[in-house]
């Protein structure tokens, strides 16, 4: 039995569908992204889960329990939003203390002032409770202040700390690092992989950054235009995508999709070069998907272009060529000694890994390729 | 390289009407406070601070006092309380929001003194609308409420014109005219608060409406608030059309709703005492003052956030 199951769930607003019959399974323990451009519906999903929105049709459950008609207080979900949602009237310490205070004190409890008096074993609990957490997530230097006082990077972290103070079933998190700067976002990847592992909590992370989702999740959902398109571990959504969307979508720089054919014997011609790979279907024009990284500069390759760019990330180089009969410019991704001596408007000849190829039909819906084993010169 | 004196022609402007039409007048109300200059006189003799004992002394001025006091702790409470009300209520809404709206807000657009032509008809002991209400209401089980069997028996109060109803009449009318101008500024103030902060807040679980309301829409109207409040006060010190159309002869009965600006008005324009007006308006000006005060105060502590 999974942890997290959403069926076939349906929304729109107004006349937009934003969700057409969306079906995930989650299993404890898992950290699991959204992954989709901005309004794929996504976020809506997530809200779904939540309970902050109402799904058209469709079934949430949440540990064998049915929980679509369920208000979101009563899902024992925790949430990160992407502005962090924090209390600005509250400290630290209280905002982290609220979810407690609001679950775990009665009436009495929760009185202004008189509350912490009466239930004092309740609130030094919570305080203790507080304290580990803040201790975990290095902010207990920051108790006493109030939101406005923080930082972007620690003002995430109340909120993730704000979330982790109960044991929720799972912890949502909506683009929870798009405010930050993009050091603070790459070093924050690493925590929150890091965090999942100690807590071994089941984690819903939504973002629109590829990289995000790639980085850090056990199995990852690309979403677009109301559909998951693919579900799996990241490493196969990158290397096998099922769609054309998807395979545009994941992987930075941009897959090169270059026009090809397939003959009537099944063999496949690529920018009119024909190629040793075989096609199972016949007779159609296709297009062919190759990562920068499965493209390397030869003297003897078969495919030729003009330089009209070069991208230096230090560690990669990245050369994006003009070739006849490209649509958009090749790009292909070179080591630094390598690309050592090209200029714009050089001539490259270049070759690709034959088993790296991705073959697409005119729909985008992803072919199959059977290959013959031969090295290219 | 020497030192541009542009900045005088940017502030100089605004200092110069600032101290032409605020400062030197004040400092002029408050050195005729200290005379008993007449409109008209040539000179004025100087009393020291006979004026301010007169005030702070005489039954007039003491009753001065207490209808201001009277008016403005009832109204101020009121209209905040009302205002935030109908704001919440209204924001709540999906359809008609602007239909309540604009109704609650009519009266604080309506020209006062009209309003009070209207509402002098309503209060009107035979004529008026209130009291052949409360009569049609007589026989019934209301008459065990014995203030109602007593209206039945004799009359209905004269509402504007007995001294134990009449502050609490116009007090009434104050807050009908002043809480919609309240609830426009409360509806901006809750437009403004973040929606995600319910959403954590529901998260969070805070499933009663208090909650929700405690943990977020109150103290995310705390600014709004204090200058709600600030700005009730300041204008139930300033009330003064209403009284001034109910009763021109002079503070109602029994002087019981001579508010302060009316006195200002009748010492100094009506009888030409300039030195005394002038004091009470230094009073008045004194707390509003500490009224301005406290919300810059409670502002810079309290609740400024961000």
């Amino acid at each position: 039995m999974s942890q997290i199951s959403l069926r076939k769930i349906a929304k729109s607003f107004g006349d937009t569908t934003v969700l057409n019959d969306v079906s995930l399974d989650i299993e404890g323990g898992e950290f699991v992204t959204l992954v989709g451009p901005s309004g794929c519906g996504k976020s809506t999903l997530l809200r779904i889960l939540a309970g902050l929105e109402a799904a058209d049709a469709g079934q949430v459950e949440i540990q064998g329990r049915n929980v679509t008609a369920i208000r979101p207080a009563d899902r024992n979900l925790a949430m990160v939003f992407q502005s962090y949602a924090l209390y600005p009237h509250l400290t630290v310490a209280q905002n982290m203390m609220t979810p407690l205070r609001m679950r775990d004190l009665d009436r009495v409890g929760r009185l202004p002032v008189l509350g912490p008096l009466l239930s004092r074993t309740a609130y030094r609990k919570m305080r203790d409770r507080v304290a580990d957490v803040a201790e975990t997530l290095q902010i207990k230097a920051l108790l006493d202040r109030k939101p406005g006082q923080l930082s972007g990077g620690q003002r995430q972290r109340v909120a993730l700390g704000r979330a982790m103070v109960r044991q929720p079933v799972a912890f949502l998190m909506d683009e929870p690092l798009s405010n930050l700067d993009a050091a603070l976002r790459v070093h924050m990847r690493a925590e929150l992989s890091e965090l999942h592992r100690r807590l071994d909590a089941t984690f819903v992370y939504v973002t629109h950054d590829q990289a995000e989702a790639l980085t850090m999740s056990d199995r990852m959902a690309v979403m677009m235009h109301g559909d998951i398109l693919q579900v799996g571990p990241p490493n196969e959504v990158y290397l096998n995508p099922v769609s054309l969307d998807v395979a545009r979508f994941i992987g930075s720089p941009q897959i090169n999709t270059l026009p090809g054919e397939v003959n009537s014997a099944g063999g496949l011609a690529l920018l009119g070069v024909t190629t040793e790979a075989r096609s199972t279907s016949v007779r159609q024009a296709v297009t062919v998907g190759l990562r920068p990284e499965h493209l390397s500069m030869r003297m003897a390759g078969r495919f030729a272009g003009t330089v009209r760019h070069i991208e230096n990330l230090g560690a990669d180089i990245f050369l994006h060529l003009e070739v006849g009969g490209a649509p958009a410019p090749v790009v292909l991704r070179l080591s630094p000694a390598e690309a050592s001596g090209i200029g714009l408007g050089a001539s490259v000849n270049f070759d690709f890994e034959p088993g790296k190829m991705l073959l697409f039909d005119e729909n985008g819906a992803r072919l199959s390729l059977t290959q013959t084993a031969r090295e290219v010169a | 390289m020497p030192q541009s004196r542009a900045y005088l022609w940017f502030i100089g402007p605004a200092l110069m009407l600032m101290f032409v039409i605020l400062l030197i007048p004040i400092l002029i109300a408050g050195g005729l406070s200290l005379t008993d200059y007449s409109l008209g006189n040539t000179g004025a003799a100087f009393v020291g601070f006979e004026n301010y004992e007169r005030i702070f002394t005489r039954s007039t001025y003491e009753k001065m006092f207490g209808a201001t006091f009277r008016y403005v702790f009832v109204v101020v409470p009121l209209t905040v309380g009302f205002g935030l009300g109908a704001a919440l209520l209204i924001h709540s809404l999906g359809r008609f929001g602007d239909l309540y709206k604009t109704i609650y807000f009519l009266p604080v657009m309506a020209a006062l003194i009209a309003m009070a032509i209207v509402w002098e008809f309503a209060f009107h002991p035979t004529i008026g609308i209130i009291n052949a209400t409360l009569e049609r209401g007589c026989g019934t089980v209301l008459e065990r409420w014995n203030w109602y069997a007593q209206g039945c028996e004799r009359t209905f109060p004269l509402w504007l014109n007995d001294r134990d109803y009449a502050i609490w009449t116009v007090s009434f009318i104050g807050v009908w005219q002043g809480f919609g101008f309240n609830m426009v500024l409360y509806l901006a103030g809750l437009t403004s608060i973040p929606p995600s902060l319910y959403d954590a807040a529901e998260m969070d679980g805070a499933k009663r409406g208090w909650d929700r309301f405690r943990l977020v829409t109150w103290p995310m109207l705390g600014p709004t608030t204090v200058f709600v409040v600030t700005i009730s006060f300041i204008r139930s010190f300033q009330v003064f059309d209403m009284v001034e159309a109910f009763y021109p002869q002079g503070g109602g009965p029994s002087k019981s709703v001579f508010v302060m600006m009316f006195a200002i008005y009748e010492k100094g324009i009506q009888q030409n005492l300039m030195g005394i007006g002038a004091a009470i308006t230094v009073v008045f000006l004194a707390f509003v003052m500490v009224l301005t005060l406290i919300q810059r105060w409670l502002v810079e502590r309290r609740t400024h956030y961000v």
